[in-house]
């Protein structure tokens, strides 16, 4: 009976929007990163397409974000306030008026937005500059890629753990959430280079198949932290947890979850890719198995907050 | 920190008259809501923005559906000793007072919602109006004045008791005892266990039979403890993705294969 007595933040689709671009733009700037530190000659295209991505997909978190408060004007709360109290929590570390609460991902989230953003700002800048027919300033490029590429991980990965740090008994014993959104932001971040790299008929068709091979491999993870998510959510054996799973696999939700995350969003492009996309990368191929995986990867975060949220 | 205040609630004096109910939404200046049915004499299903104190009523049935025993309880926020709200809030609005008890800063809450969904307990609500989280304060203004919370006040019965934790602990183990000598076998304290689950709640209660029959969870446990093993799970899975960004941009494509 517990299970009935929870209350639901109830965040809305802008919440789910921003956990999908979040994590899109920190898979898309760490392949970029990566590209740019094996070789950023050869990987030149990948390298800007995915700063761009990160970048203009950055923008709107902060907005959502916003827009969903309570008290709107009070977002600043979430890194400072003029005046705090003193016990604010077993993991808080206070400087003056900031504050940053470690086992609290909303709290390290909000530091890890600001940075990432700062990051991404830095290095499309720097692309952008490069592309005017300047001359990339390659040391802050891989600093801040670098830096970046971890603040992107955290961005993908932190709203799963946040999830699961609630007392939803659809989260509260899934411990994989996180690691389930790092790899749907690894692949959706790999989908929009490939996607728009695709559309704009780009002749890097050498690295667009590299692109696709990572993908793929990003899919295969996908689909096993989705299975390691329900296993360990259904062994947990807690109060609440066969009504919660239900709804998600055989319930309301069931059809955006298998249809949609399942097949729609995995198990369609990787048989689009594995079956000699992955070779020849055919451009419309490549462009409709990306655009597949985007549509999976955003459905999965949605369909699981969904169906925790449900009361 | 001064002695930690705690209120105990006795489920075996309850009458039900929700005297405690009302007084706590006079003094709180609670607004009015709209009655909901909820098949019992219950009323609402469950806290809201305006109601901090809820009195419960519940019908235990035997194996054949027959009504055995109806048990009432006045519910609160239990001021956790390890608080799933005040661990989740990320704006430090949530803060233990020098009593040990929980409380919302209304100025520096901005409305996020976290700690609606991390409450073990279901406590705390969501006021659409001011756009802020709201529960039960143990009535800080009154016990900061050293008069006790209004719930306490006028409890009839003496069914909530309000004081210093450690008093009201050897009270609570004295009734049980008390209880279980007149026959209530399955007598029992919910919370007030320092050493149990969420470090003991300041709000602990003398239950009459399991904590399920009152919808109240076995082991209630904090939200936030998952917090470094899914961050591990995600830091493996990071590095997976790391290492197949590596093997990918480095294989040519004349190799072909995933
Ligand atoms: S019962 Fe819920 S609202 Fe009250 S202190 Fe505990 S976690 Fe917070
Ligand atoms: S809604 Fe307010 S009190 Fe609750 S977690 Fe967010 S900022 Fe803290």
């Amino acid at each position: 009976m517990g299970p009935g007595l929870l209350k639901s933040a109830d965040w809305p689709l802008l919440i789910d929007l921003y956990f999908f671009l979040g994590g899109l733009a920190g898979g898309a700037f760490v392949i970029a990163t990566i590209a740019n530190l094996l070789d950023a000659r050869r990987y030149r295209d990948v390298v800007r397409m995915g700063y761009y991505i990160a970048f203009l997909a950055i923008i709107p978190g902060p907005i959502l974000l916003i827009v969903d408060l309570g008290v709107p004007t009070r977002f600043l709360h979430m890194m400072m306030v003029s005046k705090p109290s003193l016990e604010i929590g077993m993991s808080a570390l206070t400087v003056g008026p900031f504050h940053l609460k470690l086992l609290s991902p909303m709290s390290a989230g909000a530091w890890a937005l600001l940075g990432f953003s700062v990051c991404a700002f830095l290095v499309a800048l720097d692309v952008f500059l490069e592309d005017r027919g300047g001359r990339s300033m390659s040391v802050l490029r891989l600093v801040a890629g670098v830096i970046g590429g971890f603040f992107g991980f955290f961005l993908a990965a932190y709203p799963g753990v946040l999830l699961g740090a609630t007392a939803r008994p659809l989260f509260i014993s899934a411990h994989w959430l996180g690691a389930l959104f790092l790899v749907v932001g690894a692949s959706s971040g790999g989908a929009a280079i490939a996607l728009i790299l695709s559309l704009l008929g780009s002749r890097a068709r050498e690295s667009l198949s590299q692109l696709m091979r990572f993908t793929a491999f990003a899919l295969i993870l996908q689909l096993a932290a989705l299975a390691l998510f329900i296993i360990t959510v259904q062994m947990s054996g807690s109060t609440g947890i066969a009504q919660a799973l239900a709804k998600l696999l055989a319930g309301p939700y069931s059809l955006a979850f298998w249809l949609g995350a399942v097949v729609v969003g995995i198990v369609v492009p990787l048989a689009l890719q594995l079956g000699g996309g992955i070779k020849k990368a055919a451009p419309g191929m490549t462009a409709l198995a990306s655009a597949l995986i985007l549509i999976g990867g955003f459905l999965v975060k949605y369909v699981i907050i969904a169906a925790g949220q449900a009361t | 920190m001064a002695r930690t205040l705690a209120m105990f609630t006795d489920v075996s004096l309850c009458i039900g008259c929700r005297a405690c109910q009302v007084a706590c939404k006079q003094w709180n200046q609670l607004a009015p809501e709209e009655p909901e049915w909820t098949g019992s004499y219950q009323n609402h299903a469950h806290f809201t923005d305006k109601t901090y104190r809820l009195v419960r009523f519940f019908e235990e049935t035997d194996a054949t559906g027959q009504m055995k025993q109806w048990h009432m309880m006045s519910d609160v926020c239990k001021h956790c000793a390890q608080a799933g709200c005040l661990e989740a809030c990320p704006t430090g609005a949530i803060y233990r007072t020098e009593y040990g008890t929980v409380n919302i800063n209304q100025d520096i809450c901005n409305g996020c919602r976290y700690c609606v969904s991390a409450c073990p307990f279901g406590v705390v609500a969501f006021n659409h109006d001011t756009g802020t989280a709201t529960k039960c304060t143990f009535c800080n203004d009154r016990i900061h004045n050293g008069l006790g919370p209004a719930c306490a006040k006028a409890c009839p019965t003496e069914s909530i008791r309000f004081g210093f934790r450690d008093e009201l602990a050897g009270k609570a183990k004295q009734r049980v005892e008390e209880l279980k000598k007149l026959g209530y076998k399955d007598a029992q304290l919910y919370g007030e266990d320092t050493n149990g689950a969420l470090g003991g709640l300041n709000a602990f209660f003398l239950l009459l039979g399991k904590p399920s029959i009152y919808g109240l969870p076995d082991k209630p446990k904090l939200p936030q403890r998952n917090v470094i093993a899914d961050s591990l799970l995600s830091i493996g899975s990071a590095l997976l993705v790391g290492l197949g960004a590596l093997v990918a941009f480095r294989s040519r494509d004349d190799k072909g294969g995933a």
